[in-house]
């Protein structure tokens, strides 16, 4: 037998990533023991996407949702205040809520009836007499996850020793500023949610929106020339356009303003941006009112996904290393009125749902991705990440780790960076800041 | 429990007192039957002539929710079709570019239709027509997946020819089961 067929598992997880040579082993994407570290060292350590503010605006509303493979309610409960906490019960197990979304004053186990309140306390107990005084109910509520909100997205932390959600998003603010802040009213999410399975490893959706701006030439040429009258997607100067990454979450992007938004197929929506364009560029100057509505795509750590002015929002919850949720949401301006509203809706959900023009294209790759790594010597490979290798610059105005020319592996790699420094910390201590912050302690707009 | 957006109805209209003729009734079983002939063998260009220029294709994405507290309706909805006659053919011009990778080798489906009831309407040119579809769809190597939809049409009769001028799908999945709706319900 060939002794290189049994490959150890490195004992430093930046093994997995050549950022110099510029490769990815492919086993991070397959391995099972991988992926069980992913959920220690990531996952339930990170600040993750609960629901927009307009998802939950009364008292009572909540959602559920997945924070790694746990699953947890996250409810606007009284005086404002947003709770998130395991959707489990303390007693047997069971789920406390089975809805995904809705306005509840409790959430009441089905199986013995404890119930919880809106904080997550444990509020009562179906005959609790029955117990003769046996419990304090004060030490049996929900398990509470530490709650941040960023102009309005609402994130949450089980690790009490992670930074601040500021700190997490460090000069990222720069960015998510464009898609949350650049008109007054700020964002909504639009009701509703569609939800599917892709069997693939999460990795693959979250690098795709980082930096891949490469593969939509050609593996969404129908899908660009369906929604754009036969118009093929107009390469982009790489002149002009950048990879920005900043602690592991990155925006890929374009300056004209216009190319993602014209994937819509929705000329009044492209009408009302530029409508609003002299006002976006007093909130955030000239060069972010260039960027916004670009042709880009971005990804924040570990798995939200989104592309700005085209209004897709989502999250790619891990459902073991081969398999994952997509959940997506259409965002838009508050202000805007309703049938602009309606034109993103109908865009969104016509190229970024599972029956997309563009999005459906997506999810064979990133099974064939993922599942060919079944393969023993396959996955002995590795995959070539070397794009722009020799692309970093420093930019006056764009934070963070920046390179020249969209088309670029450097957000992607940025990303693996983080995963890797994140994989390998024990504690917060051992994770090296990749840039020096602009921004630290000073608001971005 | 009330109607809401997530579910069809049995009749929520008045009912008209005269029944459909079975003439009416085979007219418009031949007509579900022939648009799932055309959608197994692709024939989407064929299918668009069946429709009305102001057809409303439907599909609202589904939320599990408790039964006291259901999803209002909205027309801003998430819908995995909310598609008017030229987002249909936007979608259909996709498959004709000749660059639609991940439709060649193509999808193999058979569309199953059942359940099909006919109901007149205040309108004496349209029908409402109730049927229950099944999609199984097997594509690359191996791979299964069978969609269940409950949809509710409105057929029109244009001088002497059926077309479909509404539907309505409700789809049994909560979370779509699989990474793409590359099939019409």
């Amino acid at each position: 037998m060939d002794m290189r067929t049994k490959q150890p598992f490195p004992a430093d997880h930046h093994d997995y990533i050549n950022t110099n040579e510029g490769w990815v082993d492919r086993r991070i994407f397959w391995e099972e023991e991988i992926y069980q570290q992913e959920l220690e060292k990531i996952f339930a350590r990170s600040w993750h996407f609960i629901a927009h503010d307009s998802q939950i605006p009364n008292s009572g509303d909540f959602v559920t949702t997945y924070m790694g493979e746990d699953g947890v309610i996250g409810v606007r409960g009284k005086h404002d205040k947003v709770s998130v906490f395991l959707n489990s019960c303390p007693h047997r197990g069971n789920k406390v809520c089975f809805a995904d979304s809705g306005n509840a004053k409790r959430f009441t186990c089905n199986y013995h009836g404890w119930a919880f309140g809106m904080d997550g306390a444990l509020m009562g107990i179906h005959n609790e007499h029955i117990y003769e005084g046996a419990i304090d109910k004060s030490q049996w509520g929900l398990r509470q996850a530490r709650v941040e909100n960023y102009k309005g997205l609402v994130f949450a932390n089980f690790d009490s020793e992670a930074p601040d959600l500021e700190t997490w998003l460090g000069d990222y603010r720069w960015y998510l500023d464009m898609l949350l802040d650049n008109e007054e009213g700020g964002i909504e999410f639009l009701p509703g949610t569609i939800k599917s399975y892709i069997n693939a490893n999460w990795k693959f959706g979250v690098e795709n929106f980082i930096g891949d701006s490469l593969h939509a030439m050609w593996n969404h040429d129908s899908g660009a020339k369906a929604m754009m009258a036969g118009q093929a997607f107009p390469p982009a100067e790489q002149a002009g356009s950048y990879h920005g990454s900043a602690n592991g979450h990155g925006w890929e992007f374009a300056t004209d303003s216009v190319a993602d938004i014209a994937i819509l197929g929705q000329p009044e929506v492209i009408e009302y941006y530029d409508s609003i364009r002299p006002k976006m560029r007093e909130r955030l100057g000239e060069l972010r009112a260039k960027i916004f509505g670009s042709l880009a795509s971005a990804a924040m750590f570990p798995n939200i996904s989104f592309l700005p002015g085209l209004g897709t929002f989502r999250v790619w919850l891990p459902r073991g290393p081969r398999k994952m949720e997509l959940r997506i949401w259409t965002i838009v301006n508050k202000n805007m009125p309703d049938h602009i509203k309606q034109m993103i809706n109908k865009g969104t959900m016509l190229t970024f749902s599972p029956g997309g023009t563009l999005e459906m294209d997506d999810g064979e790759n990133w099974e064939g991705n993922t599942q060919t790594n079944k393969g023993l010597l396959t996955r002995q490979g590795k995959l070539h990440y070397g794009c722009g290798s020799s692309s970093r610059i420093d930019h006056p105005e764009i934070p963070g780790i920046v390179h020249q020319g969209q088309y670029n592996d450097a957000n992607q790699l940025a990303f693996y960076q983080r995963w890797a420094d994140l994989m390998n910390a024990d504690s917060w201590d051992d994770v090296p800041q990749r840039h020096e912050p602009r921004f630290a302690g000073k608001p971005t707009r | 429990m009330s109607a809401t957006a997530q579910t069809i109805t049995a009749n929520p209209h008045k009912t008209k007192p005269s029944k459909p003729s079975l003439e009416l009734i085979n007219d418009v079983q031949q007509f579900l039957y022939k648009e799932a002939r055309l959608q197994d063998g692709q024939a989407y260009r064929d299918w668009l002539t069946m429709l009305t220029d102001d057809i409303h294709y439907w599909m609202p994405a589904r939320e599990q929710r408790y039964r006291a507290s259901p999803m209002k309706p909205s027309p801003l909805h998430a819908a995995y079709y909310n598609d008017n006659y030229a987002n249909l053919e936007t979608r259909i011009s996709r498959t004709e570019t000749g660059t639609c990778w991940s439709e060649d080798p193509a999808t193999r489906s058979a569309h199953v239709i059942t359940n099909i009831e006919v109901e007149l309407t205040d309108h004496p040119n349209e029908y409402r027509v109730y049927s229950l579809i099944a999609v199984y769809r097997n594509m690359n190597e191996d791979e299964e997946h069978t969609l269940y939809g409950h949809r509710e049409d409105i057929l029109r009769n244009v001088e002497g020819q059926l077309k479909l001028a509404k539907r309505k799908i409700i789809i049994d999945q909560n979370i779509f089961l699989s990474k793409s709706l590359n099939v019409y319900l």
